[in-house]
């Protein structure tokens, strides 16, 4: 689905890349988590396919077609966003998830817009608050219904960035689990970061980790150990194998967050 | 089964609830477009000639004394209409400068528009006497002009300059608000400047009728000045409807906006030049009217909520009630002659606005 060859980005002619021949590829309904340090380069890498940044290199294609000359709407169409920090004006949570659809409808939402709404919020069991103000909702129903409007645009990928950062562990559960939920039952891809390595590690999925602006690794969880882990992130853990599961830990004993 | 009837009954719930939201909205745009309609027959009977509602109302019908029927066809009628078109225009142009650089301070004249036109008009008036060719220094000319539109032709070229001054910098670099705010902040000081250098070496006369144009006074409006205006607004009004969702999407930020298929900056510079365009039309024609474009959107966001679908409605109806109350109130306090009107809709929106941010609970309590 998701085809990033060599790709390469600076955000001015004389400073350095902050992305150096990137290569992904993702599959329908696969989930993907980038990893690694601040500044690596993986919102940069969202931006780029999300049309927000142009890239200096390289290609990115959809299904084949090539996503840097497709229009915003034809893109919107395909590929939706969920922000890391989110806000979105005072307005009803059934009119904030409706504004997904705009790049269909345009001026004036329809009918059938609407009831793409209803069924999303009836499927995510959200319907009760179609009423409510978002702007007054927690920081975890906040993050659903951003997802919420993420899928009234019927994407094929959704990329979330950082969806967990500001979250407790229950709704941090939650969204991953309804991540997991859209993918496995809608076929919808996945790309998002991720800093806490066990969370990455209970989602499962194509594990890539950044470095400087390049894909340093990539594979599922088997490539997640203590010599990968200490060339990413230069920092010494220990993984271990609990019942079947990978779990990372702080040389020192404590776990690694 | 129980578990579908509970299902159906939260759908039925969700609708009901959204219809009652959708209710309450048109009922809030009904009560203003009523408000608006009974200010403006208020603001018609209101006057220095002290003529008496059956009065009124017959020189409306045209019958009465020719005096009448002129007062209220040639001066009253023309002057409420001027209310109305530049209030709505106005406050909507505050509000779509405020969606657009994501600032709750921006206001119709952020990129300098108010100061160019005052510029404009003082050059006008203090360097061509009031009309373009007589360089003549006699009281009449700063009355009647050469040209009666020549001020206001001049504060008009003045105040598209600098818009197309600060729009064609900032579509150099990438479209950022902040950037934007800062160079109608540099740009508007230079027209300041310029304007305190010309005032310098103006006469007394002069200066004194440069000073006056700025005041924003409502009664310089006629049929004609109200036409052009009420091009300009309602050109924005139509535009800025047809792209409520879009700024809707812009309250998420640019990234989510773009992500959902907005072509933001082609949408911010599109509306920042024709909200400043309205605001460059209006002032020309009536000097500074300050404050509407601040207060009306700030209020009708408050109360209303930030859907634009309702504001941009909301906020234009409610610059014409301001406006049409100020200069009711400018008319009837002020003995004969009607006080600024842009000092009132300050005097009168101040003390609302603030009770409405001080009295409900904001967002960041």
């Amino acid at each position: 689905m998701l085809e990033i060859k060599n790709l390469s980005f600076r955000y001015a002619s004389r400073s350095p890349l902050v992305l150096d021949g990137v290569d992904l590829t993702l599959k329908d309904g696969e989930i993907g988590i980038l990893l690694g340090k601040n500044g690596s380069g993986k919102t940069t890498l969202f931006k780029t396919i999300l049309g927000i940044r142009k890239p200096d290199g390289g290609s990115i294609r959809f299904d084949g077609e090539d996503l840097l000359k497709m229009s915003r709407r034809e893109r919107a169409r395909r590929i939706a966003y969920v922000p890391q920090s989110i806000h979105f004006g005072a307005l009803s949570v059934f009119d904030t998830v409706l504004m997904g659809r705009v790049s269909y409808f345009g001026y004036k939402a329809g009918r059938e817009d609407e009831a793409a709404v209803e069924a999303i919020l009836r499927d995510m069991r959200l319907e009760e608050l179609a009423a409510r103000n978002v702007e007054e909702l927690s920081g975890g129903e906040r993050q659903k219904i951003a997802i919420a409007r993420a899928l009234a645009q019927e994407p094929r990928l959704l990329v979330f960035d950082e969806p967990t950062g500001n979250l407790d562990i229950a709704n941090e559960q939650l969204i991953l689990s309804e991540a997991r939920r859209v993918a496995a039952e809608k076929g919808i891809g996945i790309l998002t970061s991720l800093h806490d390595l066990n969370q990455a590690l209970d989602l499962g999925g194509r594990f890539f980790f950044m470095k400087e602006g390049k894909i340093r690794f990539a594979g599922g969880p088997e490539i997640v150990n203590e010599s990968v882990i200490r060339e990413i992130y230069d920092a010494e853990v220990r993984v271990l194998d609990i019942e079947g599961k990978k779990i990372v830990i702080n040389r020192n004993g404590g776990q690694k967050t | 089964m129980d578990r579908g009837r509970k299902g159906y009954d939260t759908i039925m719930n969700m609708q009901s609830e959204l219809v009652k939201n959708r209710r309450k909205n048109a009922a809030a745009l009904v009560l203003l477009s009523a408000a608006v309609i009974v200010l403006a027959f208020v603001c018609l009977f209101v006057g220095s000639s002290h003529m008496t509602v059956a009065e009124c109302f017959a020189a409306l019908a045209k019958q009465g004394s020719a005096a009448q029927v002129r007062i209220i066809w040639n001066i009253r009628i023309p002057r409420v209409l001027a209310a109305i078109i530049a209030g709505a225009g106005l406050s909507v142009a505050g509000l779509i400068m405020q969606t657009d650089l994501n600032n709750p301070m921006a206001s119709p004249s952020t990129l300098g528009v108010s100061n160019a036109a005052v510029f404009g008009a003082n050059l006008s008036i203090i360097a061509f006497a009031g009309g373009f060719l007589d360089t003549g220094n006699h009281l009449s000319s700063y009355t009647v002009g050469a040209n009666p539109y020549a001020t206001s032709l001049m504060a008009f070229l003045f105040s598209t300059l600098s818009i197309l001054l600060i729009l064609g910098l900032c579509r150099l670099r990438a479209f950022q608000p902040g950037v934007v705010v800062l160079a109608g902040i540099a740009i508007g000081s230079v027209w300041t400047a310029a304007t305190t250098i010309l005032q310098f070496y103006a006469t007394d006369v002069g200066l004194s009728a440069a000073v006056i144009w700025t005041f924003g006074d409502l009664g310089r409006a006629t049929y004609r000045t109200d036409l052009i205006m009420a091009a300009a607004v309602a050109v924005g009004l139509v535009f800025f409807s047809l792209m409520s969702w879009r700024f809707n999407a812009l309250l998420s930020g640019d990234a989510a906006a773009k992500s959902m298929g907005v072509a933001v900056d082609r949408l911010r510079f599109l509306s920042m030049l024709l909200a400043s365009v309205i605001t460059a039309v209006c002032v020309s024609f009536l000097g500074i009217i300050g404050f509407v474009g601040i207060i009306c959107p700030h209020v009708t966001k408050k109360l209303l909520g930030q859907d634009h679908r309702v504001s941009i409605p909301a906020s234009a109806l409610s610059g014409s009630i301001l406006l049409l109350l100020a200069d009711t109130l400018s008319r009837s306090i002020g003995n004969g002659s009607a006080l600024p009107v842009g000092a009132i809709t300050s005097l009168l929106g101040a003390p609302f606005f603030l009770a409405i941010i001080f009295g409900r609970k904001g967002e960041h309590d």
